[in-house]
């Protein structure tokens, strides 16, 4: 079919968006590379550059505070990735007239406030909050469990809470698209349930599974707000002392310099997960 | 797979291997059914923990309730600072709409029809946002406006607030505009129609539940956002920031009243967003023309 050449019309149409992406998300993650080889000092703003941010970095304050980050970020990986696969299986196969509705209240959460929930865990685990006093009440224990609220736990749970399902979504979409009649075909072969699984179902699912990894470990990583306020003393995580660094320290470059650390981190798992997000057919 | 009629057949006629199979392949799904039921109450239990305190008759949110009240909703709704915070959100969320819907949908047609060598890289970088913690977008944008000497006010709000909700909107609509298929637009160019016309009498209607939907997912993205907010915001609160300072100062219900009506505003607009941008693809075949 002969189609007329429009050559100004992706101008057109790409320059607005376009614009302000790199306006507003390309140039500001330029102006952080660029304050973190900058310094402040006495509060001014020194334009040299410098490495000493990088340096600072690997202090052991930081370097701790960084592998808790990461560590945290995979716990809750594995544990979304863990509860949610078998949602997701579940309402792919094995749930027909009420799908969309089971789909949609999974997804509802994701569209509340993160400040809410994160909220909410802190009504749930403080020592006269929710589990607490049932553990009381039912003679479980006598006094209250303190390491449920500030701690690694409570920001663990609370991030799995409020990101899981971000898991459910693209490994839903993998596993309802998975042809039937290949599990069929397995068990025909003699193959029990978990064979079926781990050599059929699981490989197949490979780039949902990835793309939700991905979709939990990222915001995980650059959590603020979350262990800002279950974490307490014990448990910080990268993100509250970034945010330090643009509050009333005013150290801009040094925070940015924390930031790009994380970022690589980040797209250091990106990288090798994204390489399993890509599709695969079926081999015949 | 097979229906209830085509099991029963299949039971009678199969061997008692094959019967086997089919019970333990009920015990599994009874219990996927039982963990699906049990993570629902993982993720809707404290939300409702959330409300219920919201009722409590007590400083104090913890069990056992002491009476049920509506004190700290009438408190509430005396409280100027917080009708200014939610002022300001409604402001910012409804800029932002405008903005990131307008944007998006420029973004997702211009990649899906009108693109085909920088497809891959505009995508990308529309998808960008989305894949960077909140955290990281405030402070980039924080060091940008610091770079310019650029003040802070709801404006700079509003931008980071289009930055997140962007990729949102390309999603949602590029999800529909790849579903449908092109000859109605291609047959109005043919009949001599220019790219705006087509645009605008054929994939913008086409379009419609997808950008309504996104419009919607937008305000309770930007409704709800307090980290970006945070950074970039001058003196002015927005509701999320005016909760995360009277969280800073220690747990009463009024918060409880104030997360509890945010949650519900929150949950009916996603809600209504997801029955619009699923009930329409379900219920249209191919797109007829009007």
């Amino acid at each position: 079919m002969m189609r007329r050449r429009v050559s100004w019309a992706p101008a057109a149409f790409l320059s607005p968006p376009v614009t302000w992406l790199v306006v507003f998300f390309v140039l500001p993650m330029l102006v952080v590379v660029l304050y973190s080889v900058w310094q402040t000092v006495d509060f001014k703003l020194l334009r040299s550059f410098t490495l000493a941010n990088y340096v600072n970095l690997t202090k052991p304050l930081y370097l701790t505070t960084f592998i808790r980050t990461i560590r945290i970020s995979l716990l809750v990986m594995v544990f979304s990735a863990l509860i949610g696969f078998p949602v997701a299986y579940f309402l792919a196969r094995k749930v027909r007239r009420f799908r969309t509705v089971l789909l949609v209240l999974v997804i509802l959460p994701l569209w509340t406030s993160y400040l809410v929930r994160t909220f909410a865990w802190m009504l749930i685990l403080g020592t006269n909050g929710v589990v607490n006093y049932t553990l009381r009440g039912v003679g479980l224990i006598d006094a209250p469990l303190t390491w449920l609220l500030y701690s690694d736990f409570a920001v663990t749970i609370a991030l799995v809470h409020i990101y899981m399902p971000f898991m459910v979504l693209p490994l839903y979409a993998v596993l309802e698209k998975l042809d039937g009649r290949l599990l069929e075909a397995s068990a025909d072969l003699g193959a029990p349930a978990w064979r079926t699984f781990l050599h059929v179902t699981l490989p197949l699912s490979l780039p949902g599974l990835a793309t939700g990894c991905l979709f939990v470990f990222i915001p995980s990583m650059g959590a603020f707000v979350t262990p800002e306020l279950l974490g307490g003393t014990r448990s910080i995580m990268t993100g509250s002392i970034i945010a330090q660094q643009f509050g009333v320290a005013f150290e801009y470059p040094f925070g940015s310099a924390m930031a790009l650390a994380l970022m690589a981190v980040i797209l250091a798992v990106a990288s090798v997960t994204l390489r399993y997000a890509k599709p695969r057919g079926v081999r015949t | 797979m097979s229906t209830l009629a085509t099991e029963r057949v299949a039971v009678t006629a199969t061997a008692p291997r094959a019967r086997t199979r089919m019970r333990a392949g009920r015990l599994a799904a009874w219990l996927l059914a039982g963990w699906t039921a049990l993570v629902f109450v993982f993720l809707f239990a404290p939300l409702v923990v959330v409300v219920v305190f919201s009722f409590n008759n007590s400083e104090i949110s913890t069990f056992p309730m002491r009476g049920f009240t509506l004190d700290w909703y009438r408190k509430l709704a005396g409280d100027a600072q917080i009708r200014e915070a939610l002022t300001n959100s409604l402001i910012v969320a409804a800029v932002t709409v405008v903005l990131a819907t307008t944007l998006g949908v420029l973004a997702a047609v211009g990649i899906h029809r009108y693109t085909t060598r920088l497809r891959a890289a505009v995508n990308a970088l529309a998808m960008l946002p989305m894949m960077t913690p909140r955290l990281i977008l405030g402070i980039a944008l924080l060091s940008f406006y610091s770079f310019l000497q650029v003040d802070l006010s709801l404006v700079t709000v509003v931008v980071g607030h289009v930055i997140i909700g962007l990729p949102y909107v390309v999603l949602i609509v590029s999800a529909r505009l790849v579903g449908f298929d092109r000859s109605l637009e291609e047959a109005a160019r043919d009949l001599g129609a220019s790219t705006w016309v087509v645009f605008r009498e054929i994939t913008l209607p086409l379009l419609k539940p997808a950008i309504i939907g996104g419009a919607l997912i937008v305000f309770t993205l930007s409704f709800d956002e307090v980290v970006v907010s945070f950074f970039t915001t001058g003196t002015a609160n927005t509701l999320p920031m005016a909760i995360w300072s009277m969280l800073r100062f220690g747990i009463t219900p009024k918060i409880n009243a104030l997360a509890s009506l945010t949650l519900l505003l929150s949950m009916i607009v996603a809600l209504l967003a997801e029955l619009i941008i699923r009930r329409t693809t379900a219920r249209e075949g191919a797109p007829r023309p009007h």
